[in-house]
């Protein structure tokens, strides 16, 4: 064996590590901290609506928000952006950890790609959201429109980042995009519960089920 | 230290690509499913079956066979023995580079 063919071999223990790595990276107990910040806030959500004196619309509907005074929405708003961001820098900072623990780059190709993937669908549905939300053009089905829309292109964006990796990741994006479609189709007015149940329960069982895969000391 | 490589140093079971491609990806993962294996590395049933095989006979992975639920589940470990032959194999790599970058840097 030559020294060019030593190289490329090489290059392809590394392709092929990063691609199992990307699995064995994925840390079980932020999808878990994050599911848990979405049901937390489906609750306060509820609880917001249900506080209103002449509502419109259900406590379970996020057309509710037009119910609320503006320091509500304002509220209402800062607290998903917060559980968003939140969400995103625990899964950030614990693949980072897990990785380093591995003894792995976090920034490898395949951990590259798989973030790229990510991020299309998800600035998307950010853009559609400001959109939805725009204080000139605050309507009801619009609104109810957020969740579902988040549904279908946070797991378009989880499916396709799935395709660098193993199943499970491709599993929970097509369970989101199947979320969101029945959500936009029949249950636009349970938007608290579909989020509750997708953004909230679907990430809490993929965390334990990586978990139970990978053993709790793999998933941090 | 003799540092010359010799053709026996490249251990032919693991030098196959696909048996290679196998062996890496369960040195990071403790373990996989036959089916996680196939869809991370590409392969189909037939080829990933028979290299599998292979690598179990040189008693490099172990192949757990059982059920979830119903559906069999195929289960695949790299032994120790498959640990130390990748390790062996990636420096044996390290060295033909090193030597191979030292050759070119040396003034003809």
């Amino acid at each position: 064996m030559d020294h060019d063919e030593a190289q490329v071999r090489m290059q392809e223990i590394q392709r092929i590590m990063e691609r199992a790595t990307l699995w064995t990276i994925l840390p079980g107990t932020s999808a878990i901290t994050g599911g848990l910040m979405v049901l937390g806030g489906c609750l306060v959500s509820y609880l917001m609506f249900r506080s209103v004196k002449d509502p419109s619309f259900a406590p379970i509907d996020f057309a509710s928000l037009l119910d609320l005074s503006l320091n509500g929405q304002i509220a209402f708003c800062v607290m998903w952006f917060l559980i968003g961001v939140g969400g995103i820098v625990a899964e950030i900072h614990f693949a980072q950890l897990q990785a380093r623990r591995q003894g792995i780059s976090p920034k490898g190709r395949s951990a590259r790609l798989a973030f790229f993937s990510l991020t299309p669908s998800v600035v998307i549905a950010m853009v559609l959201t400001v959109k939805f939300l725009a204080p000139t053009n605050l309507r009801s089905q619009e609104i109810q429109y957020i969740a579902p829309v988040w549904m279908m292109l946070y797991g378009t964006g989880v499916y396709t980042a799935g395709l660098f990796s193993v199943r499970a990741p491709r599993t929970l994006g097509k369970a989101f995009i199947a979320a969101g479609v029945a959500s936009i189709g029949f249950f636009q007015q349970y938007g608290v519960i579909t989020a509750a149940l997708s953004f909230g329960l679907f990430h809490i069982a993929f965390g334990l089920y990586v978990i139970g895969k990978r053993g709790a000391g793999l998933a941090t | 230290m003799n540092d010359s490589i010799k053709p026996d140093d490249i251990d032919p079971v693991i030098h196959e690509r696909v048996r290679l491609a196998i062996v890496s990806a369960l040195a990071v993962a403790p373990e996989m499913s036959f089916n996680e294996l196939k869809s991370t590395l590409g392969l189909s049933d037939g080829n990933l079956s028979a290299h599998a095989t292979s690598l179990q006979k040189a008693g490099y992975i172990e192949i757990a066979k059982s059920f979830k639920g119903r559906r069999p589940y195929t289960a695949l470990r790299l032994t120790a023995v498959g640990q130390e032959a990748f390790r062996r194999y990636v420096e044996t790599l390290r060295k033909i580079i090193e030597k191979g970058t030292q050759t070119m840097d040396e003034p003809k």
